[in-house]
């Protein structure tokens, strides 16, 4: 059982992953959204991913998430002022409600995406090819999975050189740290003009794109699980559309909410 | 006293095995020091261990007397300048005048003392025509140059230059010779890390040379 959806197939996996996002980004309901949210996790989990490691190296990100669903609870007044200082209401249920939203959907398509990464990049890039998406698009995409990690190397290493030129990181005021991020991406923007100009030439010396059709001697091929899978996913995901916009269910959690 | 003092430090990556193996040396400032060495086999991590970019699994490293891993980035950057193999890694700036000021700005530093100082490094580094320049215009052995005017401008005892030699043809070669010996003639003490065994010979200094791990001192140039 465990790591069950990991031998599956790339395509299944990218299945799985659309009809979670999609209900993360069309349903906006506090208890389906934490409800997929365990699926998702669940899901992850059987694909062979780590769920700390994915926590610590999107950690970043998530204080993000944090800042932005303490800045949307403040600035959004629906429902009931939980917090007034004398006529000003600093949160609100509606905006605390939207916030927990916010939070719960793009947890979910964080995690989501990290279903597909326990695939290698060469599946992914055979997997959107066989789903009749052009080489030159999937090949960009292997390109950007395989460089993004070195593009972070880059903005750490630019980070180092820059306070090894003496310049105490923490101990200076906010907007001065501003200035010194600013100028981080320089050397990593010429970097990455740099890389994508040797990348082309190699491709080109290579003969990339000498011929209209492509041989690979990886092929996909789809197991009676994969079909499994993908039909339940799909189900599931159209159950709960039609039963959240046809039946409403669940009800509103809040009846004041858009009003 | 020593100014960099290594004392049985050993160093490995993540699940890799060790690639130094309990280091014991000393650099006194204004000493030159060449750390030889064939491919992979640590040059550039023992660099890294003195500017506090990587921290030693085990034993210390002391820079003027204080113990790296209680320094900061920024507090190491004040002592010891570090270029690194690709010099472009450490161009920040759109123009030469910026680069060479903007660090010094940030860290309120008065005008005048930042102009004096950027013209000072720029006449001593022949750069002095670039100054509105734009940086990636520059050539190769120009962009090397500001990236060392740039760690003069902070006016460290001791700079750490990583493979300073690639890609640098012989006339720009003899030039950064002539340019770090007058920092040796200064006081400034050096310790370049390369595998080309010809720039070094052309130092009077230690050979700290590097092998599965271990340090061997071996002639003195």
């Amino acid at each position: 059982m465990n790591r069950f959806l990991a031998k599956t197939d790339v395509r299944t996996k990218l299945a799985v992953v659309i009809c979670l996002s999609g209900i993360a980004v069309f349903i906006q309901h506090i208890y389906v959204l934490g409800a997929i949210l365990i699926i998702t996790i669940l899901c992850a989990v059987l694909s062979g991913v780590s769920l700390l490691k994915s926590i610590r190296s999107t950690k970043r990100l998530w204080y993000l998430f944090f800042a932005i669903v303490v800045i949307q609870s403040m600035f959004l007044r629906r429902g009931e002022a939980i917090l007034s200082v004398r006529n000003f209401t600093i949160l609100t249920s509606g905006g605390i409600l939207m916030g927990m939203e916010f939070l719960l959907r793009v947890s979910i398509v964080l995690f989501s995406a990290t279903i597909i990464v326990t695939s290698n990049y060469r599946e992914i890039i055979q997997g959107l090819i066989q789903l009749k998406i052009p080489y030159d698009i999937a090949f960009m995409v292997s390109v950007a999975i395989r460089f993004l990690p070195l593009l972070h190397d880059e903005i750490k290493d630019a980070l180092t050189a820059i306070q090894l030129r003496g310049i105490e990181i923490n101990k200076i005021p906010f907007k001065k740290r501003l200035r010194v991020y600013s100028y981080i991406f320089m050397p990593v923007l010429s970097g990455a003009i740099r890389k994508a100009q040797t990348l082309s030439m190699a491709m080109e010396t290579r003969a990339f794109r000498a011929y209209p059709v492509r041989t690979s001697y990886l092929v996909l091929k789809f197991s009676a699980k994969d079909y499994i899978i993908i039909v339940l996913s799909f189900i599931f995901t159209a159950a709960v559309f039609v039963s959240y916009y046809v039946f409403n269910f669940p009800g509103r959690v809040l009846c004041d909410y858009f009003q | 006293m020593s100014f960099i003092k290594f004392d049985n430090v050993s160093f490995s990556y993540r699940d890799c095995k060790p690639v130094i193996k309990k280091a014991k040396f000393d650099i006194c400032r204004g000493d030159f020091v060449a750390l030889v060495g064939p491919n992979g086999s640590g040059k550039t991590t023992l660099g890294k261990l003195v500017m506090g970019i990587l921290k030693a699994d085990r034993g210390k490293i002391y820079i003027d007397g204080s113990d790296v891993k209680n320094m900061s980035l920024g507090q190491v950057g004040k002592k010891i300048g570090y270029l690194f193999q690709n010099p472009e890694v450490q161009i920040f700036a759109l123009t030469v005048e910026e680069e060479l000021s903007f660090a010094m700005r940030i860290k309120n530093i008065p005008d005048d003392t930042i102009n004096d100082r950027v013209k000072k490094v720029l006449e001593y580094l022949g750069l002095s025509h670039q100054l509105h320049s734009p940086t990636y215009n520059l050539s190769y052995g120009e962009k090397q140059r500001l990236a060392i005017a740039g760690i003069l401008v902070n006016e460290p005892d001791f700079i750490i230059l990583d493979e300073p030699t690639t890609g640098l043809d012989v006339i720009r070669e003899n030039m950064l010779i002539k340019i770090l010996k007058s920092f040796l003639t200064r006081g400034i003490g050096l310790m370049v890390i390369s595998h080309d065994i010809f720039f070094i010979k052309k130092f009077t200094g230690r050979i700290l040379k590097i092998y599965g791990g271990e340090i061997f001192e071996q002639v003195s140039g």
